[in-house]
């Protein structure tokens, strides 16, 4: 306590040097939580958007994944209405989805293209989709289709490449699972846009029915599971990958390369604002307490002459560091929540990330674990800086400290 | 038993090429509760030889000895050590912290020791009474006397009631009539304590306290 009173009375002794060394800290500190804030709202909007679109889990036939299928549906699932009525009894299940991943030709009559199509089952994926899969025309297709009317969704600009609209009809081509040919005419239900462009251009979506159809097939291609809650998905993997061996598993991580992707290149990138702030707030907690030191020069030599050891005044500058540390850090922390509040209040859009069509608010999500990083890195750091600038000048010749003027 | 003792020391500075011997073969003996008084003329090596019994300085040759150790070759932290439970410093500057207050100043030393705050508060305010100080405790060193501050930094060298109170030119930043008062002041604390002082000095009134005074004059004892 007497040490600390110390401590900020010292720190008080030339107080704009220390205003500036404590607003450097803040900014560096609320630099750091608003950028890691920003960064963790893009990772966990990408994570909630790809979890929906692959599903938090997805299982297959033991190959599926790592192995070429020679002819389509070749590593399909059999069994797959049974095996999705036993998952989705877990109750950390949410949605059990089967899927067929497809592709082949779509044409108008006069222009043909590659598709990349996925059979969906109507009812649950446009649920689970939700705000991640924006409907630009018509509708999303029915539970309860006729069988002999098939529908399909095109991707926003596959729609434009094949001057398609809704109601309009069009031809899907493709392989059948015993290598023949195999057509089907189908109506333009709707057009969505995913975001993505690459995505958008090749995308169609029918229902699971027409294209087993289409394949001549009664398997999926994979189910895929949507959890209640995406923490539990890696518990959940080991478990299901444990009970059913026999199968294939993956998580929405193994399938989210856009996500993986932003997130490295963001990591990056703050990574590096990071070090450079740690860097600058070194820097200037070390000059801050390197001039201390300096000025002090004679009442260092003094208080080693009358029995304080080096390492006590050392330990002392170090506390001198850490009360401009806590109260930059306190500080910072403030101005990051504020800025937190006032920007989700203010509803500010962002231009689109890398390969995205649409923007989206730029909401400051700061974990909790985030503030106790900067807090301890701030601390850090000034002790660090402290230690530096003021362990040479405490073991120095006392004689001479004594004579400095 | 001698508090100090010398055997043929030497302190030599070097200033490039050439080399100052600012002490030449001191041996001398500080007894228990002696009032010393070092007098010699400036450049002397008064200075030197204070820093040497305060083991803030060590000699280039010769033998120290601190209550009958031999204390030549000990490590920084032993010396360290020794400073602050035996010795006690007066300086010229008087050197108080001035963020501290007189109170603050004075229970430092008490606060290395580990003592716990009731006692500290005791003993300091028992000293600030002794050297007449009790109604500046709240004050920050800038805003006393010269005459004022040396009274504090006295109180600060006893309070641990340290063995030796060592004092280099004590008066020297002091005009006559208050430099009487603390030469007085060390006397009577050296009285009452029977701490032993020594004191660097040109006053020659500081002599008729002194038990005893040796002269220096280039390093060498006369
Ligand atoms: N750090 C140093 N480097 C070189 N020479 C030094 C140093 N300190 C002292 N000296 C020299 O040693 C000699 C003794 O100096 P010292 O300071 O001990 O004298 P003093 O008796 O205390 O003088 P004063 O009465 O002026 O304080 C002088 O010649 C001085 O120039
Ligand atoms: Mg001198």
């Amino acid at each position: 306590m007497k040490w600390l009173k110390l401590a900020i009375k010292n720190v008080l002794r030339n107080r704009r040097r220390a205003l500036v060394t404590v607003l450097i800290t803040a900014v560096g500190v609320s630099a750091i939580l608003i950028g890691g804030g920003f960064a963790n709202f893009t990772y966990v909007s990408l994570k909630e958007m790809a979890a929906r679109s692959s599903g938090h889990l997805i299982v297959a036939h033991k190959n599926y994944f790592d192995k070429e299928e020679n002819t389509p549906m070749e590593f399909g699932l059999e069994e797959y209405r049974a095996l999705a009525k036993t998952l989705k009894s877990d109750s950390d299940v949410r949605y059990a989805i089967p899927r067929i991943d497809f592709s082949g030709l779509i044409s108008n009559g006069e222009k043909s293209t590659i598709f990349m199509g996925s059979g969906v089952d109507a009812k649950y994926e446009f649920k689970v989709k939700g705000p991640f899969l924006v409907i630009e025309s018509g509708n999303v297709l029915s539970k309860r289709e006729k069988e002999d009317d098939p529908r399909v969704m095109l991707g926003t600009d596959l729609a434009k490449s094949l001057n398609a609209k809704v109601n309009d009809s069009l031809t899907l081509m493709s392989t059948t699972v015993d290598g023949g040919l195999n057509a089907i005419d189908v109506t333009v239900q709707g057009i969505f846009s995913t975001g993505t462009p690459e995505v958008d251009k090749r995308s169609i979506i029918v229902n699971i029915n027409t294209a087993q159809s289409l394949l001549v097939t009664n398997k999926v291609s994979s189910i895929a599971l949507h959890l209640r809650d995406t923490e539990t998905t890696f518990n959940k993997y080991d478990e299901f990958s444990a009970q059913y061996p026999e199968l294939s598993w993956e998580t929405w991580l193994d399938q989210a390369f856009f996500y993986t992707g932003v997130k490295n290149l963001y990591n990056r990138i703050f990574g590096l604002l990071g070090l450079i702030i740690a860097m600058m707030v070194f820097f200037s907690i070390y000059n801050t307490v390197n001039m201390s030191v300096v000025e002090r020069t004679r009442e260092i030599g003094t208080l080693r002459a009358i029995g304080t050891y080096a390492s006590e005044i050392t330990r002392n500058f170090i506390l001198e560091g850490l009360v401009i540390g806590v109260i930059g850090a306190v500080t910072g922390i403030t101005i990051a929540a504020l800025t937190s509040l006032g920007l989700s209040l203010a509803d500010i859009q962002m231009p689109p990330p890398p390969g995205q069509t649409n923007g989206y608010p730029l909401i400051i999500d700061i974990p909790a674990n985030l503030y106790l990083i900067a807090v301890a890195m701030s601390l850090f750091i000034c002790i660090l800086a402290a230690w530096l600038s003021s362990y040479k000048a405490a073991k120095k010749p006392i004689v001479g400290a004594l004579s400095h003027v | 038993m001698n508090i100090l003792e010398t055997k043929n020391l030497y302190k030599q500075y070097k200033q490039g090429e050439i080399s100052v011997n600012a002490l030449s073969g001191i041996n001398i003996q500080i007894p228990e509760k002696a009032f010393t008084a070092l007098l010699g003329p400036s450049g002397s090596g008064k200075s030197t030889l204070l820093n040497i019994f305060g083991l803030i300085d060590q000699p280039t040759q010769g033998k120290l000895y601190f209550c009958g150790k031999d204390i030549t070759a000990a490590s920084e932290k032993e010396l360290t050590a020794i400073r602050r439970h035996q010795l006690g410093f007066i300086f010229q500057g008087f050197n108080l912290v001035p963020v501290m207050t007189v109170f603050d100043n004075v229970e430092y030393p008490l606060t290395l020791l580990g003592l716990d705050k009731k006692t500290r508060y005791e003993r300091v305010n028992l000293m600030l009474d002794r050297v007449g100080i009790s109604q500046f405790k709240k004050h920050l060193p800038d805003q006393i006397s010269g005459g004022q501050k040396q009274r504090v930094a006295i109180a600060r060298a006893l309070i641990t009631k340290p063995k030796l109170v060592i004092a280099d030119e004590p008066t020297a930043n002091l005009d006559t009539k208050t430099a009487t008062g603390i030469i007085d002041l060390m006397y009577q604390m050296h009285q009452d304590f029977g701490t032993s002082f020594i004191i660097a000095t040109h006053d020659e009134r500081m002599s008729s306290h002194c038990h005893n005074s040796y002269q220096l004059h280039d390093g060498v004892l006369q």
